[in-house]
């Protein structure tokens, strides 16, 4: 009685661990995109600013910006990769 | 991230509404001896974007100070009339230097919020940094 609630439990767990699902993936794909995005944005900026088009508020409103950004997107990639190490790690 | 990206696009735009400000007031005192000279003036206004307050600042479009212009007697001036009198301008540098001593302080203003901001979601993401 006791094996088969474990088995129970295991092949409920399963589903929650379950990798591929497909619009997780579409989500950290449109992520970064909207990073890429972003860092476009900041290219355009500091030419604009070298040839005199963007003003210089504009450029470091926009590079405030970028920088929180990539802060994140470091953060979060930090975050992943201990992640991994972490999986890595455990005793099989 | 958007709570900590508003303030410093609304600190941009009043660092930019100062900046306009103070190029108004380099104008004035630059023509304080410039005859017949009316003194600029310029005013901030909320900005609308698609017909809705965005809590931005701007400078709104420059008038001109319409209180009347010195009479400056000096015969020799080229710009003189029978009785020896020419309009000078009417700019007044004490009012210019405080204008513009105003606006340095209102940019330093919107600078801090600028630093506070940016320092206050650099701090959030250092939590997960650990």
């Amino acid at each position: 009685m006791l094996t088969l609630n474990a088995a129970n439990a295991y092949s409920a767990a399963r589903s929650a661990v379950a990798p591929g699902q497909p619009d997780a993936a579409a989500k950290v794909g449109d992520a970064a995109e909207g990073f890429a995005q972003e860092m476009a944005r900041i290219d355009s900026a500091a030419t604009g600013a070298m040839t005199g088009q963007v003003e210089t508020h504009q450029l470091v409103q926009t590079i405030a910006e970028t920088q929180l950004a990539m802060e994140t997107v470091v953060a979060i990639r930090d975050k992943v990769v201990e992640a991994y190490q972490e999986i890595l790690r455990m005793p099989v | 991230m958007n709570e900590h990206v508003t303030p410093l696009r609304l600190a941009a735009s009043g660092m930019r509404a100062q900046s306009e400000r103070l190029r108004h007031t380099a104008e004035n005192i630059a023509n304080t001896d410039t005859p017949g000279y009316r003194r600029k003036l310029v005013s901030f206004e909320e900005a609308i974007r698609f017909g809705r307050p965005t809590g931005e600042v701007e400078a709104s479009r420059t008038r001109l100070d319409r209180s009347e212009l010195p009479q400056v007697y000096d015969p020799a001036h080229p710009m003189a009339d029978e009785q020896g009198y020419y309009q000078g301008s009417n700019v007044d540098l004490i009012v210019e230097i405080a204008d513009s001593r105003e606006a340095g302080r209102s940019y330093e203003a919107n600078l801090r919020v600028f630093e506070q901001s940016r320092q206050m979601g650099s701090s959030l993401l250092d939590l997960l940094r650990r």
